[in-house]
């Protein structure tokens, strides 16, 4: 029952998710567009803000999420330039790699805790954006990157079509591959939610050694979480590279990945699926709302808007509206109590 | 002379930071089934061989022997496998779980490779054992102290030990309280655990422990039932014979 109670919902997100472009098309027409690209930027932005949560919820404050991000994209764009395969297996491949450095960084730092866990993480990001930067320029592109070819070309057919619904297609092509990660990343972090990893966590990221006492491996579970947490973006920075049509060290690595992974989902509720979800959701959003009445300066109304939001709901957009709704629960039924009284 | 050989056992023990030698040269052993009390002034060391003990620390010399089995290199949770547990003198239940929950914590992890269903039958016998039944849905930050002293036994008693650690659970509590948590140490013990425990209320070491080990300096000073070692001298002279100490004379 548990199961169903889960997978019913996730089914009809899906299902959302597959009618969306149609919909979209069907009521905005030629501004579905526009639409549908602002869609797939939020998605994007849920799949890093979960699966950043995913280790946070170790207590891990990860600032490694743009490497493994970057990787995937560089893995994807290095394979097309120079292997002969179907471009689709890239994507697969970016995100196995990404885990096998997530492994990597994750057991370089096992003993880190807090800010030497983020400023350790952060080095390792910039480290490898240094790396990238300095391969050889025929395999990895150099300071100028590479361009990488896209997964999605629709033929323009002028019997059924018009011209805005080439790039109708193509954003629809990847729209689907993004909700797909989404799909994957929400039933990732449910596993974690709904078995023993749960409790693993949550103990690691209270009390490590009091875990550990209780009969937890701190470092499995740690490694674990990692693994958990850098695979789905790590395809996700592949199935971008493919969607801009370049990797370039600074755009693949960028600091602004680092912050949105882990902005959004304090801004959205901490350590729960929804969180990172709805706040994604909300800051595509708004970043997008700023952006048209604001133009360049939509950057301060976006600090702002997280500022406010950090200082007057510290438990994220679900944490409060679930401690909102339990207050108000229990006060419903001291209610009923009295009045039966 | 009770020859039955120890379930834990303790050669040589010692511990130095720096210059200090927290633990120097401490050995003993418990036998099974049995109620041990470690006691000592203030800087002992009797927290120090209890973290050696677990796993928190590591011995800078020694060994410990658990069922015939070297332990003293192996990481807590390895230990707390081979049926070592532990209780802590300051209770820290994990967050956003409630008191089924904390306790499922020891059960889920503390046997390799037991089963969900399994777990959760364990979990539900801690807190049944420990008094907690009626409070198992509880968010476990909302417990009274008496009820974070059994939620804690309850969390290490799921990791099913045969040996258990417990530092100083009477410390805080009321004189009832402490009555019905001795009661809660007794009946754990007849359930086939080895208990080992520190403690400063004289009172409940002279109600449990079957015997008592003296620590002074880091360093063995007395063993033996509790009526022996508040009898022997360098024991009263340990509590007494220094003004520096604030601790009560065993008595």
């Amino acid at each position: 029952m548990k199961l169903l109670r889960d997978l019913l919902p996730i089914a009809a997100f899906a299902l959302f998710l597959w009618f969306l472009p149609d919909l979209l098309r069907a009521f905005a027409g030629r501004a579905s567009v526009s639409y549908l690209s602002l869609v797939t930027n939020g998605v994007g932005l849920a799949i890093l803000a979960l699966s950043w949560d995913i280790l946070a919820r170790t207590g891990q404050l990860s600032l490694a999420h743009a490497a493994f991000y970057g990787t995937g994209a560089y893995v994807t764009a290095i394979m097309a330039r120079h292997l002969d395969l179907p471009l689709w297996i890239g994507i697969p491949a970016g995100g196995l790699v990404a885990v096998i450095l997530a492994l990597g960084v994750g057991a370089v730092t096992l003993r880190l805790r807090g800010i030497y866990f983020a400023i350790a993480t952060l080095a390792f990001t910039e480290v490898l954006k240094s790396v990238f930067r300095h391969l050889p320029t025929p395999f990895a592109g150099g300071a100028a990157g590479i361009n990488v070819e896209p997964l999605f070309r629709p033929v323009f057919d002028a019997a059924t079509m018009e011209r805005w619904e080439i790039a109708f297609f193509r954003n629809e092509g990847y729209f689907l591959l993004y909700a797909l990660l989404l799909i994957i990343t929400i039933l990732l972090s449910l596993m974690t939610r709904r078995s023993r990893l749960r409790q693993a966590f949550t103990a690691i990221r209270t009390n490590e050694e009091v875990a550990a006492i209780m009969g937890v491996h701190p470092a499995r579970m740690k490694l674990l979480a990692f693994a958990l947490s850098s695979f789905a973006v790590g395809m996700l920075g592949a199935v971008h590279a493919h969607r801009v049509g370049s990797v370039v060290p600074e755009g693949s690595f960028s600091v602004e990945t680092t912050v949105l992974a882990l902005v959004t989902p304090i801004f959205g509720g901490l350590y729960t699926t929804l969180g990172p979800i709805v706040g994604a959701g909300m800051l595509a959003g708004i970043e997008e709302t700023l952006k048209r009445n604001l133009a360049d300066g939509y950057l301060i109304g976006y600090g702002v808007v997280l500022i406010l939001s950090i200082l007057f709901l510290p438990k994220g957009l679900v944490g409060t509206t679930r401690a909102w709704w339990s207050r108000r629960q229990s006060k419903s039924m001291d209610t009923a109590e009295e009045g039966s009284a | 002379m009770n020859t039955q050989p120890s379930i834990l056992h303790v050669e040589n023990l010692g511990k130095r930071f720096g210059g200090l030698a927290a633990v120097d040269e401490l050995s003993f052993g418990v036998k099974e089934h049995e109620i041990f009390a470690i006691i000592g002034p203030n800087g002992a060391g009797k927290t120090t061989t209890l973290n050696l003990l677990s796993g928190l620390l590591t011995p800078t010399t020694g060994t410990i022997t658990l069922k015939g089995q070297r332990i003293d290199r192996l990481p807590s949770f390895e230990r707390t496998h081979l049926g070592l547990g532990r209780a802590f003198q300051v209770v820290q239940p994990f967050p956003e779980m409630t008191v089924r929950e904390n306790v499922q914590v020891g059960a889920l992890f503390g046997t390799p490779g037991i089963d969900r269903a399994e777990a959760e039958r364990r979990a539900d016998e801690a807190i049944e054992r420990t008094g907690l039944a009626a409070f198992a849905e509880r968010d476990a930050e909302d417990l009274t102290l008496l009820q974070e002293k059994r939620l804690e036994i309850a969390r290490a008693l799921a990791t099913s030990p045969e040996v258990l650690l417990l530092d100083e659970v009477m410390a805080g509590l009321r004189p009832g309280e402490a009555r019905q948590a001795v009661q809660l140490v007794r009946d754990v013990r007849d359930t086939g655990v080895t208990i080992v425990f520190i403690e400063h209320v004289m009172p409940v070491v002279r109600d449990l422990a079957d015997r008592v080990l003296v620590m002074d300096h880091g360093r063995f000073l007395a063993e033996g039932s509790y009526a022996e070692v508040t009898a022997n001298p360098s024991v009263i002279e340990a509590y007494l014979g220094r003004e520096d100490d604030d601790e009560e004379a065993p008595q």
